[in-house]
């Protein structure tokens, strides 16, 4: 299939070359998604897609014109070529054109990312049974009223090439499982649930992550959780473990450092950013024991592609080093419009039908150096919350003024966590919350979420990234809960 | 594809077919947009997709198969796949057939044949009014502008057949300078019938008028919502609407259908051929139907799945696309006049999220203008902030309702919210 496809880009870039684009590139997808879906014990949706199509970007007289289709059909294909260099055209023609790309090495070659046991070869009867268990248990308490238990398999097949020599293949097989028990309690209602996310890995992710586990402890925690007493108001540390970590850094980090919202590309939608281009390379973002590593070369990160969607290679660099901010994430169409001679490959696009655009890559806040437990940063607490897993969350549109919730929550009082709380969120801005980290456990400790859903862009697209954290302190964080 | 070609589509799929129950939906979509941002076109496309989604049941299971390989010669292989998931699929307990024949399905007029053509040089065109009245402003222009042009057929084993196809003009626009900005959003059926340049021209003063912003002061105000800031909290009240979630005990309307849940001046209905006008089916085939949701702040009525619906002896019920807010009289400039005393007007809200979904409460933040009212005056802009909300407590203390206008999908009013402390 893959060497189908590259056939087919090559016929595509040669009728680009003659329609004489400044610059043509194709993406041409193969994806087949399978979903499994319980809704409490009960099959809710079990469903199959075979997804393909065709995405062309040209650019004549500097201005873009993309034109995509479904399917592989011929006559459809040559309308859509058509189509990209009309509409480049008209823009041209009515605004003029401004895009320059940055210069990059032609790549050619093929990427299989990581997978042992193809999800697609396991029994479709033997995911069936492992869902309905796991919604057993979690249903095994009256407390419990509702569930969803999950998996979901993506293999995507995908190839790039472009006039200027660049033809790259990657075979990608995406697996995420989920689960959420819902407890109602005494006119409240409270969840838990699985928050790893997905991985690029086969079946033996689902394996990893046992969801036998985890429904037990789904169900245990969210009827805890219900029971438990309402979070505190203050001032107060917190400590935070990685899933929770992985969200606030994607929204309070990831977002502002990307390099279309520095430029105001995103300025109707998704928003700008606080950072400025001349912030690069010296701006406290944090205090010194943050360092944020972009990495789209991690084995199993959601956006571990080979090459994006201007193929260009993945890479592994700095965000953040000892707490300064060193550079935005860039493509090939910002990166000289950020100061930067060559991309970090950050290009990507929701499929086929989509237009690339600058996306997070895979980032993490790095292990802390020396051994460090999560008990030794929470003896060191007089007063505050520990908090596990994801929740609630708000931003402003330039990535400063944030609010977040949790999944799970913990008081310690006096270096110790003492009970379960429940509705607890807490408030900071961005700089201020990166400064006050003054704890990182160690390596042991570092927990990963792979996020299928990151919403940016107009018309709306979703990206994936992998983030990651060790379990870290914060001091003198705003605490309380929402409306009263 | 043309309407017959869509249908002997579908009709071969149902025909074909190994199994007693069949739900096929074939849908074609054109959407032609350009963005724009930082004064320059970031994208330009026009992209089409066509995608079968079918859905087999034996009586005791049911699986979807969706695929973008269609073509008659393709209709075996579809189905073997799709009966494949099929044979490996859990029984069902909740299993329904395909919705009974004799669907009456409304029609629904929302075509024009010259926005289905989608001439790239209309959008462009507007493109470059924004950016020259931007430039022109010493303002950076962004946003969105484009036509969708869609396409449905439905066939169900149980005999029903369905067809819409409707076209939508847009426009999203934000001008802004340093923390100053504005934003307005514009729909309709036809290109020709979207009020660019004054958009243009309106934004582009409301940005202006947005510079300088100071601190909001600590206390109480009236709050005056613009038609847009409405729009964007109504869709968590429909999200939490549902019937089997409330009776499970998951959302704040859990045994509160017949009763009061906000205030008398708050009515939400759908409108099949309202302003905007909805879909005449849902995904499963069902007709779509006129609703009251709720009634002078009365639950009267939640959107409810067959299955459920049946166990609960009420009518199947679903959101056909659209909603609409019940307004009064008068522009949003008329609201503000009319406002005695300190009030805040707000634009639009951004990046609102569940706090406490059983609570129904929400948190956000402004967003492209809010503005220190005094007196019927607009006085001066406010710095963006945080708020944390409970919509239906909000809309319990409704003081004037303007005029509804069309807001993407749903027709909402402008608002006075009675006084509320901030800061």
């Amino acid at each position: 299939m893959i060497e189908e496809m590259r056939g087919l880009s090559l016929k595509i870039i040669e009728q680009l070359q003659h329609r004489g684009v400044d610059y043509g590139d194709v993406r041409v997808e193969n994806v087949d998604l399978e979903s499994i879906a319980f809704r409490k014990q009960r099959l809710d949706e079990a469903e199959l897609q075979a997804n393909q199509g065709i995405g062309i970007r040209v650019l004549v007289n500097g201005c873009w014109g993309f034109a995509s289709c479904s399917g592989f059909e011929t006559g459809l294909i040559e309308k859509t070529v058509d189509r990209a260099v009309d509409v480049a055209r008209s823009g041209s023609c009515a605004v003029g054109g401004m895009v320059k790309l940055s210069s990059e090495k032609p790549e050619t070659g093929h990427y299989d990312g990581p997978c042992v046991k193809n999800p697609f070869e396991i029994p479709r009867t033997e995911k069936m049974d492992l869902l309905s268990s796991t919604a057993d248990i979690i249903h095994s308490s009256p407390l419990i009223s509702m569930s969803w238990s999950y998996l979901w398999f993506e293999r995507r097949k995908r190839v790039f090439g472009n006039t200027e020599g660049t033809l790259v293949s990657s075979d990608l097989t995406f697996t995420q499982p989920i689960l959420i028990a819902y407890a109602v309690h005494n006119d409240d209602m409270q969840s838990r649930s699985l928050q790893d996310g997905a991985r690029i890995a086969g079946w033996e992710w689902i394996e990893q992550v046992d969801m036998i586990a985890w429904a037990e402890k789904a169900r245990e925690e969210a009827i805890m959780k219900v029971k438990a007493p309402e979070g505190p108001s203050g001032v107060m540390d917190l400590v935070l473990d990685g899933l929770h970590l992985s969200l606030t850094m994607h929204e309070s980090v990831g977002h502002p450092t990307e390099s279309d919202r520095v430029l105001g590309w995103e300025a109707n939608m998704a928003g700008r950013t606080f950072l400025e281009i001349s912030d690069q390379e010296h701006l406290k973002y944090g205090s010194d024991k943050v360092n944020f590593i972009a990495d789209n070369t991690l084995p199993y990160g959601v956006a571990s592609w080979g090459w994006d969607d201007d193929g260009v290679p993945g890479q592994k660099w700095y965000t953040v080093k000892n707490g300064i901010f060193q550079e935005f994430g860039s493509v090939r169409e910002t990166a000289l419009l950020v100061d930067r001679q060559h991309s970090r490959g950050r290009c990507r696009a929701m499929d086929f039908a989509c237009f690339p655009i600058n996306r997070q890559p895979n980032f993490y806040l790095e292990p802390g150096t020396e051994q460090v437990t999560p008990d030794d940063l929470i003896s060191e607490v007089e007063k505050g919350v520990y908090i596990e897993g994801r929740g609630s969350f708000s931003i402003d549109q330039r990535r400063v003024n944030f609010q977040f919730g949790g999944d799970l929550f913990w008081e310690i009082r006096n270096g110790k966590k003492v009970q379960p709380l429940k509705k607890v969120i807490y408030r900071s801005k961005t700089r201020d919350f990166w400064g006050s980290c003054d704890g990182i456990s160690d390596k042991r400790f570092f927990r990963t979420m792979g996020l299928l859903t990151c919403g940016k862009g107009e018309p709306v697209q979703s990206a994936r990234m992998t983030h990651g954290a060790s379990v870290s302190r914060f001091r003198n964080i705003e605490v309380g809960r929402g409306a009263e | 594809m043309t309407r017959e070609e869509m249908v002997v589509f579908i009709n071969a799929i149902l025909e074909q077919a190994s199994v007693p129950d069949v739900m096929a939906k074939l849908t074609e979509q054109r959407l032609a947009t350009v963005r724009f941002g930082q004064n320059r076109i970031t994208q330009n496309m026009d992209t089409f997709e066509r995608r079968l989604r079918l859905t087999l049941g034996d009586g005791e299971r049911q699986a979807v198969y969706s695929t973008h390989r269609i073509d008659m010669d393709a209709i075996p292989s579809i189905l073997h796949s799709a009966m494949e998931m099929l044979e490996t699929a859990s029984p069902d307990p909740e299993y329904m057939p395909p919705v009974e024949a004799g669907q009456v399905y409304p029609v629904v007029e929302k075509w024009d044949a010259e926005t289905a053509r989608a001439n790239p040089d209309d959008r462009t065109g507007a493109v470059a009014a924004a950016i020259e009245t931007a430039e022109r402003n010493d303002l950076e222009a962004s946003g969105i502008t484009g036509v969708s042009v869609d396409t449905t057929a439905i066939g169900t084993s149980t005999g029903n057949l369905g067809f819409q196809r409707s076209t939508s003009a847009f426009l999203r626009l934000t001008m802004d300078r340093g923390k100053g900005s504005s934003y307005r959003s514009i729909n309709s059926v036809a290109w020709c019938d979207l009020p660019v340049d004054k958009t243009v021209e309106e934004v582009s003063q409301e940005a202006e008028a947005d510079m300088n912003q100071a601190d909001l002061e600590p206390g109480s105000y009236k709050l005056i919502f613009e038609p847009q800031a409405v729009a964007d909290l109504v869709p968590y009240i429909a999200w939490s609407l549902n019937a089997r979630q409330a009776d499970e005990g998951l959302t704040v309307f859990t045994g509160r259908q017949g009763e009061k849940i906000t205030g008398d001046m708050f009515t939400m209905s759908s409108m099949v051929n309202g302003i905007p006008k909805g879909v005449p089916f849902n995904e499963e085939g069902l007709a779509a139907e006129d609703a009251v949701w709720i009634e002078k702040g009365v639950l009267i009525n939640q959107p409810c799945q067959r299955y459920w619906a049946k166990k609960t002896d009420r009518e199947p019920l679903f959101i056909p696309g659209t909603l609409s807010i019940e307004g009064g009289e008068g522009s949003t400039a008329d609201l503000i006049n009319s406002v005695d005393g300190r009030a805040l007007l707000f634009r639009r809200f951004w990046y609102i999220r569940f706090v406490d979904q059983k609570e129904l409460s929400l948190t956000g933040m402004t967003r492209d203008g809010v503005f220190l009212v005094e007196n019927g005056k607009i006085i001066r802009p406010v710095k963006d902030f945080r708020w944390n909300w409970k919509p239906l407590d909000l809309f319990n203390r409704i003081e004037i309702l303007g005029t509804a206008v069309r807001k993407g999908q749903n027709s909402i009013p402008p608002m006075v919210i009675s006084e509320t402390v901030l800061g």
